[in-house]
């Protein structure tokens, strides 16, 4: 069974990454979640609706034993499983001025929206270079290439996410396996819920945000073997804003 | 288990799975040149010691392994 983790995958752009892969793949989905079952449940059933099989895996993406658990508890019980795809969406924003900004804030940022990516990855990148192909698409954000003013903790998670994404394409791409980042701008979703969108859609020469479905396309493609020839790329999703 | 059931279940995986020929596995032959790996190849005799052996070998059990003499005795100590 080739399967497909997307971490995060319970909410917002992580669960439109798996729709979109339920409708335009055949992989099993493989949906990660942190602390809302509910959610994950729901996007389960969505999954499924969408013509294709999946399951909830729970784990914190910034607890690397918790990680190793929940993944090898997984993989033992599905043995004939290669998990071919690793979306690495997961991800927290805790913003604020630098100067103003507590350890805890930095840490908790960097923790999972960085760590998270080693310790999901490096735990199953023996097995996808067994498997000798595979897709890592690593979510960032225009803050990571662009920096945003009161995310330091999150432009810095990102930024370095851009780095290991065109350190490991280059470790990895004699195996088949490609790894991409995609950036988005302003997307609808629960982490812009509080933005004023009418005041910073001015900002964007689209005139709009995103929309979740569209950032999954983008994913979806890159996922696709149609991608083949595409890595350590960093493609930005942001409706013209930052190039 | 003794050093020369070591060395031929060694060479037998090595023929099997990485495309040696039999007669290059002498003890003092070049691992990396003799099997022409890479350093991504490593995962793959990594997994095929622990499938034949049941040991578990990390990158820095490979320091100063440059022979295959050097390779059979990283597995004696390991499984011994």
């Amino acid at each position: 069974m080739k399967t497909a983790l997307v971490t995060g995958g319970s909410r917002g752009i992580g669960r439109a990454i798996c729709i979109k892969l339920a409708e335009e793949s055949d992989y099993h989905i493989l949906i990660n979640y942190h602390s809302n079952k509910s959610a994950a449940i729901e996007t389960l059933k969505l999954v499924k609706e969408h013509g294709n099989t999946g399951e909830i895996i729970q784990f914190d993406v910034a607890n690397s034993e918790s990680v190793k658990t929940n993944l090898d508890i997984w993989l033992d019980t599905n043995k004939d499983s290669v998990i071919e795809v690793i979306v690495n969406n997961a991800g927290i924003t805790k913003d604020g001025l630098f100067m103003w900004m507590p350890k805890a804030d930095w840490d908790a940022v960097i923790n999972t929206s960085l760590s998270g990516f080693f310790n999901v990855t490096n735990h199953l990148m023996q097995k996808m270079l067994r498997n000798r192909y595979g897709r890592i698409v690593n979510m960032v954000s225009v803050s990571g290439v662009k920096g945003t003013a009161g995310q330091t903790n999150y432009s810095a998670a990102k930024g370095a996410i851009v780095a290991a994404t065109k350190a490991l394409a280059q470790e990895v791409a004699k195996r088949k396996i490609t790894v991409n980042a995609v950036a988005p701008g302003f997307i609808k979703s629960d982490m812009t819920a509080a933005l004023d969108e009418k005041e910073l859609k001015k900002l964007i020469p689209i005139n709009r945000f995103g929309e979740a479905e569209e950032v999954a396309n983008l994913v979806s493609f890159l996922v696709s073997k149609k991608a083949a020839y595409i890595t350590g790329e960093i493609i930005n999703i942001n409706g013209g804003i930052y190039s | 288990m003794d050093k020369n059931t070591i060395i031929t279940k060694v060479n037998d995986f090595l023929v099997d799975e990485f495309e040696a020929e039999l007669d290059e596995l002498t003890p003092e032959a070049n691992l990396k040149e003799t099997l022409e790996l890479d350093s991504l190849d490593y995962v793959d005799l990594v997994v095929a010691v622990e499938s034949e052996f049941g040991v578990k070998l990390a990158a820095e059990d490979f320091v100063g392994v440059e022979t295959l003499e050097n390779f059979y005795n990283l597995i004696d100590k390991k499984v011994n």
